[in-house]
């Protein structure tokens, strides 16, 4: 187990530069996730700590040892791919003891840790199979289980649960996490599904076009945005951003003026972003303190237990929550509640928040 | 019955217009073949205007040709040679032109590779007896090197005359194979690499445990396919050594074209053809149970 430190990583691909220059430091038994959207460079990052890519610039240091130069099996790390990678000629048993095999480890030795990490795998009554007789799941615990045998200093993950289907990848999620408590690995997770990424982060790393927007933990990235892209990516439904004006008193949106405290920088007339999630806006009738602002009902999003209600303020649209019994329906002119102690405001051209 | 031509009314078109095609196929190759099998079992074919019917007595005596055996030895021989030396070397020059390099000189050389498959074979012939002849440019390098003091006559000297055969075999038929199994190598993921990397896997592990059982289906069939082709093969050989010096390289097919066309002995050489006939059919549904399988 060890601390993993990336400082100043670089990444050229001839004349593309994939990565600008990552910090990312990651204490011992850390879970970090880094999310983004496709593209952004979080495979390149974690193939360069896996020693699959080169290093153009910057250093990988795991536990003491910068490891910029040394081969993959050297580095002390196991990952898991996201089509899984299992070896198809191999049965389960032999795809989780190639590694140990290939190390020399005595034969019993090697079946005694096979036998126990299929135990906690549960994968027990599956080691004579090959990998495709197994299910989506299995293989997915199987290359979990391949990793886990060599028993590394570090786990990398990249977007292991992405061809899993919601449910499964929804009992994988908790899976991971249970495991992640009980080894207490450094963990490195690439997704691209903030959702997983909040579920399971003790660190989030958000990063678009090779750089890094912001990290911090999951409640810090979710409710103290610094950037309007960190803002509009975390969250589902994602964060309400409308461009209006500030005024004296609050700010101007095309179609009403909303009252409310100020960040000390802006000065009226400035040309801002206004950010509120949906949590934040109420229909009246729920009795939550805020701005009132009345407005036309297009949808109804059901989810259950809650109701998205997604309602025009002038030119734009915006998504409010309300609980799962409402009466509201579509077409119905209704009063919300605007709770602007959580609203957000963001520079537009710099897309920094004002704080 | 009407409702069979109605049927082939509706689906019979296609069928319609693979007629001429299917009929000349047949004739092509249903008569000579039905010729060869009566010839064999005739005595003086061709020669006679009235051959005399034999039976078997042609097969009995091919059976007992000390000749028939040890062309059927170098056959063996020649054939299994020439598949071996065809899979290693397709299977090295697969994965170096397989390798990540500049795309356009992987092009260069994928193009270059293949060359040896597009020539006749009377070229290829040619160009090695040239090759090989004492006087030749392998002779000369080889003098110069000092790996032999005299020049050899490759082709002409009993001792060496199947190895430089199977040289040249190998130089010919390795295409085939490295061009099956790049298509095979590309097809590879290549996570499986990453993973056996990580795993600790080496150059040779990685070759072994991954490359060759994804290849595995490939090389069978294709190792099939080459050995049918090889069995049977007549032009090389017989361009390159006739068979000789002596009866050294004499393989099962030229001693079918010796029988028939040097000793006029052409019942011999319809039955020593229907002994290639049979060998190569039972090749050919071994290859066909492999193909099905797979589908
Ligand atoms: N082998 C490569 N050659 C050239 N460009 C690459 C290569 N691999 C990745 N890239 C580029 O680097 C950027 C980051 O890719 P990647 O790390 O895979 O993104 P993701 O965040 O989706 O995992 C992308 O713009 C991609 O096109
Ligand atoms: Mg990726």
């Amino acid at each position: 187990m060890s601390k993993i430190e990336i400082k100043k990583l670089v990444k050229r691909y001839g004349e593309h530069q994939a990565l600008h220059g990552i910090d990312i430091s990651i204490p011992q038994g850390e879970f970090c996730v880094l999310v983004g959207p496709s593209g952004c460079g979080k495979s390149t990052t974690l193939r360069m700590v896996a020693g699959l890519e080169t290093i153009s610039g910057g250093d990988v240091v795991i536990g003491d040892r910068v490891v910029n130069g040394l081969k993959a099996k050297d580095r002390g790390i196991a990952m898991v791919f996201q089509n899984y990678a299992l070896y198809p000629a191999k049965t389960v048993y032999n795809n989780m003891a190639f590694s140990l095999q290939l190390s020399k480890m005595p034969k019993p030795e090697i079946a005694k840790r096979i036998a126990d990490v299929a135990e906690i795998l549960e994968l027990t009554p599956l080691l004579d199979r090959k990998p495709g007789a197994l299910s989506g799941g299995q293989r997915q615990r199987v290359a979990m289980g391949r990793a886990i045998v060599r028993d590394p200093e570090v786990f990398l993950f990249d977007e292991p649960l992405s061809n899993l289907d919601a449910k499964l990848r929804g009992q994988m999620r908790a899976e991971i996490k249970r495991l992640h408590q009980r080894l207490k690995n450094t963990i490195i997770y690439v997704t691209h599904d903030q959702v997983e990424a909040m579920t399971l982060a003790d660190k989030i790393v958000i990063m678009k076009d090779g750089r890094i927007e912001q990290q911090g933990t999951p409640d810090e990235v979710f409710h103290d945005p610094d950037t309007l892209f960190v803002a509009g990516f975390m969250g589902s439904p994602p964060m309400n951003l409308i461009e209006c004006f500030a005024t004296d008193k609050g700010i101007k949106l095309p179609s009403v003026e909303i009252a409310c405290d100020m960040p000390s920088a802006v000065r009226p007339g400035d040309k801002l972003v206004f950010g509120i999630r949906s949590d934040d806006i109420r229909p009246a009738e729920d009795g939550f303190e805020g701005v009132s602002i009345s407005a036309n009902v297009n949808l109804i999003e059901q989810l259950g237990t809650e109701n998205l209600v997604h309602f025009s303020l002038g030119p734009d649209e915006m998504i409010g929550k309300t609980g799962g019994r409402t009466r509201i329906t579509p077409n119905q002119e209704v009063s919300f509640t605007l709770q602007m102690q959580h609203a957000y405001f963001f520079d537009p051209e710099t897309g920094r928040r004002l704080r | 019955m009407s409702r069979v031509i109605n049927g082939l009314k509706e689906n019979g078109t296609p069928y319609f217009f693979l007629l001429p095609c299917i009929v000349i196929l047949g004739a092509l190759l249903s008569v000579p073949l039905y010729k060869v099998v009566e010839y064999s079992l005739y005595d003086n074919v061709i020669v006679e205007r009235n051959p005399t019917f034999v039976g078997l007595q042609n097969y009995s005596n091919l059976l007992t040709d000390s000749a028939f055996w040890s062309a059927s030895v170098n056959t063996l021989i020649f054939t299994l040679g020439s598949v071996i030396g065809h899979i290693i070397v397709g299977t090295g020059l697969a994965l170096l032109v397989n390798a990540e390099i500049h795309p356009r000189a992987q092009t260069v050389f994928r193009s270059l590779l293949i060359l040896p498959w597009i020539f006749t074979a009377v070229v290829v012939a040619l160009n090695w007896q040239l090759l090989l002849n004492p006087f030749g440019v392998i002779n000369y390098g080889l003098t110069e090197i000092g790996l032999i003091d005299t020049p050899i006559d490759w082709l002409g000297d009993p001792a060496f005359a199947m190895w430089a055969l199977l040289l040249i075999s190998t130089w010919r038929g390795y295409p085939f194979i490295m061009v099956s199994f790049l298509s095979g190598l590309q097809s590879i993921p290549k996570e499986l690499y990453e993973a056996a990397e990580i795993d600790g896997a080496g150059f040779f592990a990685k070759f072994w445990h991954v490359t060759v059982p994804q290849l595995k289906p490939v090389i069978y069939g294709v190792a099939l396919l080459d050995l049918i082709w090889t069995f049977q093969l007549f032009p090389l050989v017989w361009l390159t050594t006739g068979g000789g010096p002596g009866r050294s390289t004499e393989v099962l097919s030229t001693m079918t074209f010796r029988q028939g066309f040097v000793d006029f002995e052409f019942s011999q050489a319809a039955t020593t053809a229907v002994s290639i006939l049979i060998i190569s059919a039972a090749f050919t549904i071994l290859y066909l149970r492999n193909e099905k399988q797979k589908i």
